[in-house]
């Protein structure tokens, strides 16, 4: 993936802005509700992803993917709105976009 | 005079009966079970039949509160002011606010699993931004069944197929007899099963209600239940040799090489994990197309099957080894294991509806009780493994995994994943469940929880008393400082040690939550909130049953919605709502919809629109038409109560078409251990890592080594009441009655034992564990382990808000030591065993 970067700026012609809102339990880790940044053209969410592991370090990381790849299963991620397993997964690619990324608490106990 | 039965949902506890509430101008006058509901066919327990006490309880709040008194404690009276809602909810607003920035100093505590607002807080926890949620109620209970059972069988809860079954062992549990989800349907199912020849084996400290049931109660000292699995599977595996070789050839990882390091042999390629094909003498990947004979004896290139590993480490537990330990003799062992190995019939089977599946009608049950110590993991996973090997898992006549799969209204069913094993659970709602595999990666604490060192557990709860003593000690900079609860009492239910329970709740700056009745929980709360009667509310979700722990086998699949009774009062609002106007207030309402529309997988045109403002009856009428199409709205379920779907065969018994093996050897315990060293290492915390072991091992808890010491000579343990269970029944007159009736309030103990004391059946007695001193009645029995006292039901109260219950019984929980050497390090389950002395 190419560089990425974290930008208030608009994005230039080859970059598209992303803003991603943060719910559950990784708000604990990357401290903000809302990030806003550009990515390259083409960039998917396993790109964004990727950047995202690589900004907010191993904790954010290992909460996300249970292997390189996958996704542990309560982590929930939608785009524009969609829930990126009906777009195409971790492949979907990103537009000028919305992302929520979203960490669920294991429900249900005794 | 005008009388109407309307249909709708008891909410005495959580498994949630469908009911029919007689009522005559405006008052309810009873209450039946309701015959069309597969939930319970018409019956009820006595705490049902109670509920119309719980409605009109003079002690019921009905209005908003707040304290006045600013000092905190388990005595202290709050000094409780009417106010109105607008400045009970700005107040809750106003504290949420102030962390918004940084949302985990937020706490909820949302275990009220009668309703939606278990479900709802769920949503709003995760909109708000905190990882401190608390699923569930109870120090041990589900802390290990839930992750186990959604990795070795692919859904919430375990219940003995009890159509099928011949030979049925309970293992620290009432199943069907006093406790346990479905309860009015499948004590039906346990009675049919005894009627027609099923042996019934309790293994259980205390000779209760279900061993009086049963044909063989076996006292077992507490917290051994793993050296009685071992020795089970030891007598089977290498004396007996009976076990259902094709089902672990071909549904399990026993095949799995296994290197002398106790990792898999994996392939250099694909890192997939290797069998060996004694077909034509290779080692192969595990989906390999061309496998036709795994090898589960013998050896590999570079390693032995996971199998042969783990009948050489059960040989460590002969039966005379486990008589020392457990104190069951050992041809009583001996016999226990012969019989339930030939009732397995390994290679029989039944047509069921013109399907031939495999016919094991033999299983072994566990549930509360071997969860609740320093090793739960370990004491229980071996009770599973017995019927794994037996290949009696979701088959007639097995264990089965309940809720694990459907085909209507939504379809879901477990997975297979990493490594070809089971990894996904079904689940009809749409909510990550318990899972112990693959776990996730160590890190160092970021929650007050400890969540990051606990990387195979569900829950976490037991540690914030804990960490709240002195956070710096963690590496945590804040402290818990707004708590969320609902009317459940987390005080007396859901921690330990008092003290510790004090001290955490007086810690935490602002507390707000819903009551019932004011409860020892509520003594802390800053505000209060009224909460409606399970009789005047609303609730898509109306108990557990259906989504969680339904009657297991080939009865209808169900959904009923909760509808009012009668009118709550004006001044006592739905909680649904309340939710929705607090997560408006903080600018949170659009992220909240979303979860609620994952949740319960609402689409176009049933979703909830950011913006939009719902009363409870349009939400759960878009619920409802979302699920079970438009013309069973919230009309068509209030004139009806609940829809029957019936169930295949297929979805009733998934054994066969799981596409995913099961776990025997838990190589992945390992690797997480190994990275939590690392991690802890860097804290400098003391930590035990003596669980982190691919084949489990007994490992005492305190209180056996404080009894082996001679410093204590009894074991403290818990057990329930079928009329005192889930909660939401000590303050009702009925419930009282049955209590003292019964002898529930007094603490039970070996009638020899008392003897040798001076100790006569009545006395009042000395109970003292090493965190709390209490005054009991003694009851005498010889219905009960000689190294124990019983201690039942969940009392104990002394809050002024419940005059009824107050000075009656004795709170278990109280007795509990809490500290990280009383934590299970897998399951984070508080050790449910305490050592004590008892006196006159």
């Amino acid at each position: 993936m190419a560089k990425a970067d974290l930008k208030e700026n608009a994005a230039q012609a080859s970059e598209i802005s992303v803003k991603v809102r943060f719910m559950g339990d990784l708000r604990a880790i990357v401290k903000k509700r809302d990030l806003e940044m550009t990515l390259p053209t083409g960039s998917t969410v396993g790109d964004l992803l990727t950047f995202l592991c690589d900004s907010f370090g191993d904790p954010f990381t290992s909460w996300v993917f249970s292997q390189p790849g996958k996704l542990h299963h309560y982590i929930l991620i939608f785009l524009n709105g969609r829930n990126v397993k009906d777009v195409g997964g971790l492949g979907a690619r990103l537009g000028d976009s919305e992302v929520e990324i979203i960490m669920l608490p294991m429900f249900e106990g005794g | 005079m005008a009388s109407k039965w309307i249909p709708t949902a008891c909410g005495m506890c959580y498994v949630g009966c469908g009911v029919l509430v007689q009522v005559e101008d405006g008052l309810v006058m009873n209450i039946e079970g309701d015959p069309n509901n597969p939930q319970n066919r018409g019956n009820m327990c006595a705490k049902g039949k109670a509920g119309i006490m719980n409605l009109y309880n003079p002690n019921r709040v009905k209005v908003p509160l707040k304290r006045t008194n600013p000092k905190k404690g388990l005595h202290v009276d709050p000094g409780w002011q009417e106010i109105s809602w607008e400045e009970a909810l700005s107040s809750i607003v106003a504290n949420l606010q102030a962390i918004q920035e940084n949302p985990k100093k937020l706490y909820i505590h949302g275990w009220e699993i009668t309703g939606d607002l278990h479900s709802w807080l769920h949503a709003f926890a995760s909109a708000f931004g905190t990882p401190h949620y608390s699923s569930n109620a109870s120090a041990t209970c589900g802390k290990v069944i839930h992750p186990v059972e959604f990795f070795s069988g692919g859904g919430f809860h375990q219940q003995p197929d009890l159509h099928y079954s011949n030979y049925c062992i309970l293992v620290g549990t009432q199943f069907a007899i006093a406790a346990r989800g479905a309860f009015n349907h499948v004590l039906r199912d346990m009675a049919d099963a005894r009627a027609r020849g099923m042996k019934l084996v309790v293994v259980d400290p205390i000779g209760g209600n279900a061993a009086s049931k049963a044909d063989e109660w076996v006292p077992i000292r507490p917290g051994t239940d793993t050296a009685f699995a071992m020795g089970m599977l030891h007598v089977l595996l290498n004396e007996l040799g009976i076990y259902d070789a094709k089902f672990l050839q071909h549904k399990t990882n026993a095949p799995y090489l296994v290197g002398s390091d106790g990792h898999y042999v994996r392939d250099p390629k694909s890192g997939k994990p290797m069998i060996y094909d004694a077909a034509d003498q290779k080692n192969k990947t595990y989906d390999d197309p061309t496998l036709s004979a795994p090898a589960i004896t013998g050896g590999g290139e570079g390693g032995r099957p996971a199998f042969e590993l783990m009948r050489e480490h059960v040989a460590k537990y002969p039966p005379e080894k486990v008589e020392e330990i457990t104190t069951i003799p050992a041809k009583t062992l001996r016999r226990i294991a012969r019989e339930f190995g030939e009732a397995a019939r390994v290679g029989s089977s039944i047509t069921i509806d013109g399907v031939e599946l495999p016919y094991r009608p033999v299983c072994v049950d566990w549930a509360k009780g071997p969860q609740g110590h320093k090793h739960g993991f370990h004491q229980s996973w071996p009770l599973k493994l017995l019927n794994i090997v037996m290949g009696a898992v979701n088959v007639p006549g097995g264990i089965m995994s309940t809720a694990a799969a459907g085909k209507r209204p939504h379809h879901w069913w477990p997975e297979g994943g990493l490594d070809g094993l089971l990894e996904k659970g079904g689940n009809v709602l749409d909510l990550p469940h318990a899972k112990t595999f693959p776990g996730r990666t160590p890190t160092k604490p970021v929650r007050m929880d400890l969540a990051e060192l606990f990387p195979l557990a569900p829950h976490f709860q037991t540690l914030l008393p804990i960490t709240s003593q002195d956070p710096e000690r963690y590496g945590l900079s804040y402290q818990i400082e707004v708590l969320l609860h609902t009317p459940t009492n987390s005080v007396l239910g859901t921690f330990g040690d008092l003290k510790m329970v004090e001290s955490f709740y007086r810690s935490i700056p602002f507390m707000a939550g819903f009551a019932v009745e004011l409860n020892e929980t509520n003594l802390f709360d800053d505000i209060v909130l009224p909460f409606p009667s399970y009789l005047e509310r609303y609730d898509f979700n109306s108990g557990i049953t259906s989504r969680s722990i339904p009657p297991c086998g080939q009865d209808d699949w169900f959904w009923q919605v909760r509808q009012p009774v009668v009118d709550a009062p004006n001044s006592i609002r739905p909680p649904q709502e309340i939710l929705m106007e607090i997560a408006d207030r903080v600018g949170i309402l659009g992220d909240f919809y979303r979860l609620l529309n994952h949740t319960y997988r609402l689409k176009e045109p049933y979703a909830l629109e950011p913006g939009n403002h719902y009363p409870v009856t349009e939400v759960i009428d878009r619920m409802a038409r979302s699920w079970f199409g438009e013309e069973k709205g919230l009309p068509w379920f209030r004139e009806n109560g609940v829809v029957r779907i019936p169930r295949d065969v297929e979805e009733a018994y998934i054994g066969p078409s799981l596409e995913a093996r099961l776990p025997i050897y838990l190589e992945h315990l390992l690797d997480r251990g190994e990275e939590l060293k690392k991690v802890v290492s860097q804290t400098g915390i003391k930590w035990d890592f003596s669980d982190y072991k691919p084949l489990s091992e007994w490992m005492p808890c305190p209180s056996y080594e404080a009894v082996q010491k001679g410093k204590y000579d009894l074991i403290a343990v818990h057990y329930k009441f079928p009329y005192v269970y889930g909660g939401f029944g000590n303050e009702n007159p009925w419930i009282n009655e049955i209590c003292e009736q019964t002898n529930a309030y007094d603490i039970i103990l070996n009638e020899d034992v008392a003897k040798a004391k001076g100790i006569q059946d009545g006395d009042e007695v000395w109970l003292e564990s090493p965190v709390c001193k209490v005054r009991a009645r003694a009851k005498l029995t010889q219905c009960i382990h000689p190294q124990v006292v019983g201690v039942g039901g969940h009392f104990g109260h002394w809050a002024p808000g419940m005059p009824i219950a107050q000075g009656k019984g004795v709170n278990f929980n109280s007795l509990l030591p809490t500290d990280l050497d009383h934590i299970d390090k897998i399951s984070t389950a508080l050790d449910h065993c305490v050592e004590v002395r008892l006196y006159k």
